[in-house]
C-alpha cells in the first residue's frame, strides 16, 4: 500500500474512533446530567414533605445545588446538543427559586413537575432509539 | 458575530480536510453516490455556521459519518464490480456503427438532443463520423470516431519525433525555484549564464523560464514577449 493509502486508512480508523468517542460521551453526559436533575427533584419533594413546606433552608439549598449542577452540565451539553432544546430546563429551575422566595407552593410544585417532565422528555428524544432515528 | 467567524473557519477547515481525504476524484469526475455526498456535505456544513445555538459538532459528526460511509462504499466498489455497477451504473454504448441506440437512450432517460449536445461537446457535429459513443458512469460522453474522421497522429504520418519531455519551471515570477533546479540537475550559476546569454541582467526581470531535457528554453520577461532558444541538452532531468 502507498503512503497515501496508509494515510487514508489511518484517517478512516481515526474518524470512526472520534465518532464513537463523541457518541459515547454524549450518551453518558446526557444520561448523567438528566439523572442528576431527576434525583434532585425527588430529594426536593421529600425535603418539602419532611419540613412541611417549601420555605426552609434544606429545600433552598437543594434547589441551589440542582441549579449549579445543571448549569455546569449544561455548559458541557452545549457542545453536543442544540442549546435551544435544553435551555427551558434551566429557566424552570430558576423559577423554582423564585417560587421559594415568593412563598408560592402550588406554582413550585407545578414547576417541579415541569422539570421532571422535561427530564423524562429529554431522555426520550436525546437518546439513540429506533423511534428517534426514524 | 465573532462566534460565527470562528465557526465558519472550523467548518471550512474540516470540509477542506475531508475533501482532501476523499481525493481529487471528487472534484472532477463524480459518480452518482459522490454527487449525493457533495450535495449533502454542502448543506450540512452551512447549518452550524449560521445557527449559533446548534453545536459545531452537529455539523461535523454527520460530515465525518458520511466520509466514513464514502470510504466503505469506495472500498466495496473496488473489490466488487457488481457492487460498483449497482452503485454507479455501467458505461452504456449510445451510438454504435448502426447509429443511435434508442433503447439505450430510453434506459438512460436521455433524449436524442442530449446525445447531439454531448457529441458536439466532443468535437463531432455529424453522427455518421462516430463509430462508438459511450455514456460514462459520471455522465460524460466518450467518442470513438470512425477511422477516416480520426485526427491524424504522428504515427499515421510515419514521422519519428523526438521524445517528449516535461519542461521544468526554473524561474517563476522573478525567483529561482530551487526544488526544480534539483529536478533539472542544474545550478544557479548555469541559470545566470543562460540569462546573460539572453541579455537578461537580473533574475527579477524574468516572469517565467522553463527548460526541458532536450535543452529547449522558454523565457519571458515581465511585460515582454517570450523568446525560445536552445541550450545544450541537459540529459539528466528526473521524470
Amino acid at each position: 500500500m502507498t503512503k497515501y493509502g496508509w494515510f487514508r486508512l489511518i484517517s478512516v480508523f481515526l474518524l470512526v474512533a472520534v465518532l464513537t468517542f463523541i457518541c459515547v460521551i454524549e450518551d453518558r453526559l446526557v444520561f448523567s446530567s438528566l439523572n442528576a436533575v431527576n434525583n434532585y427533584c425527588y430529594e426536593i419533594e421529600s425535603a418539602v414533605d419532611k419540613n412541611g413546606g417549601i420555605v426552609n433552608g434544606e429545600v433552598a439549598s437543594l434547589v441551589d445545588n440542582m441549579e449549579y449542577e445543571w448549569k455546569e452540565n449544561e455548559k458541557k451539553l452545549c457542545f453536543l446538543v442544540n442549546h435551544k432544546s435544553i435551555e427551558q430546563l434551566g429557566v424552570e429551575i430558576v423559577r423554582l427559586k423564585t417560587y421559594i422566595d415568593e412563598e408560592e407552593p402550588i406554582e413550585f410544585y407545578v414547576s417541579l413537575d415541569i422539570v421532571k417532565n422535561y427530564v423524562e422528555t429529554f431522555q426520550h428524544f436525546m437518546g439513540a432509539s429506533f423511534h428517534n432515528i426514524l | 458575530m465573532l462566534t460565527i467567524v470562528f465557526r465558519a473557519v472550523i467548518i471550512y477547515l474540516v470540509v477542506l480536510f475531508l475533501y482532501r481525504l476523499m481525493g481529487k476524484r471528487q472534484l472532477g469526475q463524480m459518480q452518482p453516490f459522490e454527487l449525493v455526498l457533495t450535495l449533502i456535505i454542502a448543506d450540512l456544513a452551512t447549518i452550524p455556521m449560521a445557527e449559533v445555538s446548534v453545536p459545531v459538532l452537529h455539523g461535523i459528526v454527520p460530515l465525518l459519518t458520511l466520509v466514513v460511509l464514502h470510504f466503505i462504499l469506495t472500498y466495496f466498489c473496488k473489490i466488487s464490480n457488481k457492487f460498483s455497477y449497482f452503485l454507479s451504473g455501467k458505461p452504456v454504448i449510445v451510438i454504435n456503427p448502426d447509429g443511435i441506440d434508442y433503447k439505450a437512450l430510453k434506459n438512460l432517460s436521455i433524449s436524442v438532443d442530449d446525445v447531439f449536445e454531448a457529441v458536439r461537446g466532443c468535437g463531432y457535429f455529424k453522427i455518421e463520423q462516430i463509430q462508438y459513443a459511450i455514456m460514462e458512469t459520471n455522465g460524460k460522453m466518450s467518442v470513438l470516431p470512425k477511422s477516416q474522421f480520426a485526427p491524424v497522429t504522428v504515427q499515421d504520418l510515419k514521422l519519428k519525433p523526438e521524445k517528449s519531455t516535461i519542461p521544468v519551471n526554473v524561474i517563476n515570477e522573478g525567483k529561482i525555484v530551487k526544488e526544480n533546479l534539483e529536478i533539472a540537475r542544474m545550478e544557479e550559476t548555469q541559470i545566470k549564464e543562460i540569462l546573460s546569454g539572453a541579455n537578461v541582467k537580473n533574475v527579477k526581470e524574468v516572469l517565467v523560464m522553463t527548460v526541458d531535457k532536450s535543452g529547449s528554453v522558454f523565457l519571458q520577461k515581465f511585460n515582454e514577449k517570450y523568446q525560445t532558444f536552445q541550450i545544450e541538452p541537459l540529459g539528466q532531468v528526473q521524470e
